[in-house]
């Protein structure tokens, strides 16, 4: 039996947060957990297709230890969580409207599509929510 | 006839090992074990929990030099 529903609501572009976002989200999935991320604000353009491989995070010294270290790519890491659970990830139409982006500027293959807040809000009733 | 499929991920952080152990897991035949090599210390508890949570068997952990050993039975 699936476990209670985990919502991510991403809205920071910090590296650090973008991480535990993606942390949460695939070992969420992973454990049996239905899991959608609500990606808005400063967060998406870290998902933007064009961003620089090199230089796509931006976050403090616990960031810069991260890619140092080799911590896990958090994009890659949502990526095995969509493949090896039930993980869905929404683009927040607010903040892709204000960039003047379609879901198809954003990285492939990560994207379920476009959402509002007000549908992400109400799917989240039935679960657990988690800002970052 | 059940196989074991090692996986080295020493070196790798929270949560690659883990994450690779799940896919390994996906293309094995029920009753194979995956013995799993993970530098990663959280990787000693955070495994055996996910093991429980999923429903597989967890055969041992160990530490061996610089590394943890964790075995795992695929059990559906």
């Amino acid at each position: 039996m699936a476990g209670l529903p985990l919502y991510v609501l991403l809205c920071s572009g910090e590296h650090e947060k973008v991480q535990m976002a993606a942390m949460i989200a695939s070992v969420g999935a992973v454990s049996d957990r239905p899991v959608e991320v609500f990606v808005s604000m400063g967060a998406l353009a870290i998902f933007a297709k064009a961003a620089p491989a090199e230089g796509r995070y931006h976050g403090g010294a616990f960031a810069r230890l991260m890619r140092e270290k080799g911590a896990p790519d958090a994009l890659n890491l949502l990526h095995q969580g969509r493949e090896l659970g039930e993980l869905k990830v929404w683009a927040c139409s607010m903040a892709l409207d204000l960039h003047g982006w379609e879901v198809d500027d954003l990285v492939e293959g990560m994207f379920d599509g476009a959402l509002g807040l007000t549908s992400f809000l109400s799917d989240a009733e039935s679960g657990q929510l988690v800002t970052l | 006839m059940s196989e074991r499929h090692k996986v080295d991920a020493r070196g790798a952080y929270c949560p690659g090992p883990l994450m690779e152990l799940i896919a390994t897991l996906r293309h094995c035949a029920i009753g194979d074990e995956v013995e799993m090599w993970s530098t990663d210390t959280g990787s000693a508890t955070d495994i055996p929990a996910w093991v429980k949570k999923a429903r597989h068997e967890l055969v041992g952990v160990s530490q061996e030099g610089d590394h943890w050993a964790i075995i795992v039975r695929k059990a559906h």
